[in-house]
């Protein structure tokens, strides 16, 4: 697949339909691990690559937050389907107009949960959670599909990870997050590598008036945390980024995924499957669920 | 002539101190990561680990520390000063990049003024480190001028040999140190020398640093910035795990009329850490961010104070979000150099 991503890549490049192709390439000095690479001549494609070492979330590059890469010229992106999902979500959001990028979707078997637990083969050691419950083996949008279509995984409870904290108690489950949280360093990887934190100024970072203590103490860890978290409802695709990057080992996804859980059950809704489908915190019926207002 | 004693293992040695009722400070496993907690007994201690995710720069600048209480809306705001007494303590289980990072660090925070918070913290503090027998492929400290088996910043150091370890007192709290415990001298370490030749092969990875603070002073606008720093994401993961890293901001956090001023980790890498009042953001892009960190690293600090801000401990590669290589973009740097 990595020789087809290639031509497929070159081409773009040299009939100039685009001016970037935002990819995967190996790093140097590890390789149990991949970097973004950001090509922009027909010769360089041949640095791409793809293998289950292709974490990351490239769309993060598509956002607002990297205007030096919106100034290469039209972008052509590897994505797998987690990530055109979030392309999805990004055009839903006005970020984005679908005909602004090229995607190379990517027919995807899984990832690695994160390069440390790489030894050379996937297997269900080291497949990053994600991927057990993924419906988008075959990108939900793509110009151009690398490899063959594959079906989504068959998976009864698709939210089978949150199960485990939720039959917990109320005290528990805060007991569990204060110790997780107690770990945080608010270096803000989370946000950072997170396509859907775009905002201008975000809230932790205004000090006039400061909304959100910057330091790493219960009350402001307890606070970003939580805030980052709702901010993402109905928006978060679970790319699970967030969790991959956090240098404190916080298990940010199964916020993410217990807050995806309500919005489906409440609202029916899915994100990033589609453009069309009004996200449900963005619009008003009369038939919403009003029964929690007490 | 430093003197070497003989101690069985860092376990025994931390079994000592912990009798003694000494306060102890360890790498203790957490899921998938080390961390450097205290403990009270020697189990909870992992001597055999790789390297703590954060380095032990926090023991000595925490993440964020209250440095004064004050009281508003009364005739005078009141102010409370901070508890500046800490508990003698000793880390046993640091690893030679770490605790070459506070001599280091003391060159600014004893400096013009000393900070009595890091200064206390380093005097009440006694550093066991253990040289290193394993090495990944982002370790570079041969090419900082250290090695895996530096004393730089220890008091006593740790090296494996085939007859148990030897304990080599660097400084005097070293050997006061190994004096309390009661360890054993050795007259003739035969053994050192090829434990450190070991330890040198540990690393592989090598380039000349000394070429790269004259090509920084020269090429603060070189395109190398954009092509390959432009993938930073802007997070803070590489300085906040960065044992010599150590920008920090002061906020003051009221609850009403009370609160209290703290310390807190920045970073250069952040947006908000240059942005001005009026919005203007003179490093508006992430690479001229990145730049900054690298000059501050390498070109800045050796300027001032003769030493690189690194050790080659190969924290922020492993951590990096988007695996944006510190030590590849120095050698690039340093051929380029020529």
């Amino acid at each position: 697949m990595s020789e087809e991503l290639r031509r497929i890549a070159g081409e773009l490049l040299s009939e100039k339909k685009v001016g970037v192709v935002i990819g995967y390439a190996s790093t140097v000095a590890d390789p149990n691990r991949t970097t973004p690479i950001f090509i922009r001549r027909p010769e360089d494609a041949e640095k791409l690559v793809w293998n289950p070492l292709c974490v990351n979330n490239l769309t993060v590059y598509l956002t607002k937050k990297k205007p030096e890469i919106q100034a290469l010229g039209k972008p052509a992106i590897v994505a797998k389907g987690c990530d055109t999902r979030s392309i999805l979500g990004l055009i839903k959001e006005f970020q984005l107009k679908r005909e602004d990028v090229v995607i190379l979707g990517m027919s995807c078997e899984g990832v690695v949960k994160d390069f440390r637990s790489w030894n050379g083969a996937l297997s269900n050691g080291n497949i990053a959670q994600k991927c057990l419950y993924c419906k988008v083996r075959t990108p939900a949008t793509y110009d151009f599909l690398v490899g063959d279509e594959l079906p989504g995984v068959e998976e009864d409870d698709p939210f089978f990870d949150v199960k485990e904290l939720e039959s917990r108690s109320v005290q528990e489950r805060k007991a569990f997050w204060d110790r997780e949280f107690e770990k945080c360093i608010r270096c803000y990887a989370c946000r950072q590598v997170c396509p859907f934190c775009y905002c201008d100024r975000c809230i932790a970072d205004k000090t006039m008036p400061r909304w959100i203590e910057s330091s790493a103490h219960e009350r402001g860890n307890f606070a970003w945390n939580i805030i980052r978290a709702m901010h993402l409802a109905g928006r978060c695709i679970a790319c699970d980024e967030c969790s991959r990057v956090c240098p404190a080992d916080i298990p940010l996804n199964l916020l993410n995924r217990e807050v995806e859980k309500e919005i489906k059950e409440k609202f029916g809704y899915v994100a990033g499957m589609d453009t069309e489908t009004e996200p449900p915190l963005r619009t008003y019926s009369e038939d919403d669920d009003d029964s929690w207002i007490r | 002539m430093t003197q070497v004693y003989r101690v069985e293992s860092p376990e025994r040695l931390t079994e000592l101190l912990l009798d003694r009722g000494k306060n102890v400070v360890a790498p203790v496993a957490q899921g998938a990561v080390h961390r450097f907690l205290k403990i009270d007994s020697v189990k909870q201690a992992d001597f055999g680990y790789f390297q703590a995710q954060m380095s032990m720069k926090g023991l000595f600048l925490p993440a964020t520390e209250g440095i004064l209480k004050f009281t508003v809306g009364e005739k005078e705001p009141r102010i409370e000063e901070p508890d500046l007494s800490f508990p003698e303590t000793v880390i046993v289980g640091s690893r030679p990049c770490d605790a070459a990072a506070l001599p280091i660090q003391d060159k600014i925070f004893e400096w013009d003024v000393v900070d009595e918070f890091y200064k206390n913290r380093r005097d009440k503090t006694t550093v066991v480190s253990i040289a290193c027998t394993y090495a990944d492929n982002n370790c570079f400290c041969t090419s900082m001028g250290l090695a895996p088996d530096s004393s730089s910043g220890s008091d006593l150091l740790l090296v494996k040999t085939d007859g148990g370890f030897l304990a080599e007192a660097v400084t005097e709290k070293g050997e006061a140190l190994a004096g309390a415990l009661g360890l054993g001298p050795v007259g003739e370490p035969g053994d050192r020398q090829a434990a450190s030749q070991k330890a040198a092969e540990l690393i592989t990875r090598r380039f000349d640093s000394e070429k790269i603070p004259g090509w920084l002073a020269a090429n603060f606008l070189d395109p190398l910035w954009e092509e390959m720093c432009s993938k930073c994401i802007g997070c803070a993961a590489c300085t906040f795990v960065c044992p010599t890293c150590h920008c920090f901001d002061i906020v003051d956090e009221p609850v009403g009329t009370s609160g209290e001023r703290r310390k807190n980790w920045d970073a250069c890498t952040l947006w908000h850490f240059t942005v001005h009042a009026s919005g203007h953001n003179p490093r508006d892009l992430q690479h001229k961010r990145y730049r900054q960190r690298i000059m501050h690293k390498f070109n800045y600090y050796r300027e001032r104070f003769g030493a690189f801000l690194c050790t080659g401990c190969g924290r922020c590669i492993r951590v990096c979000p988007v695996s944006l290589d510190l030590a590849q973009v120095l050698e690039e740097i340093s051929a380029r150099a020529g």
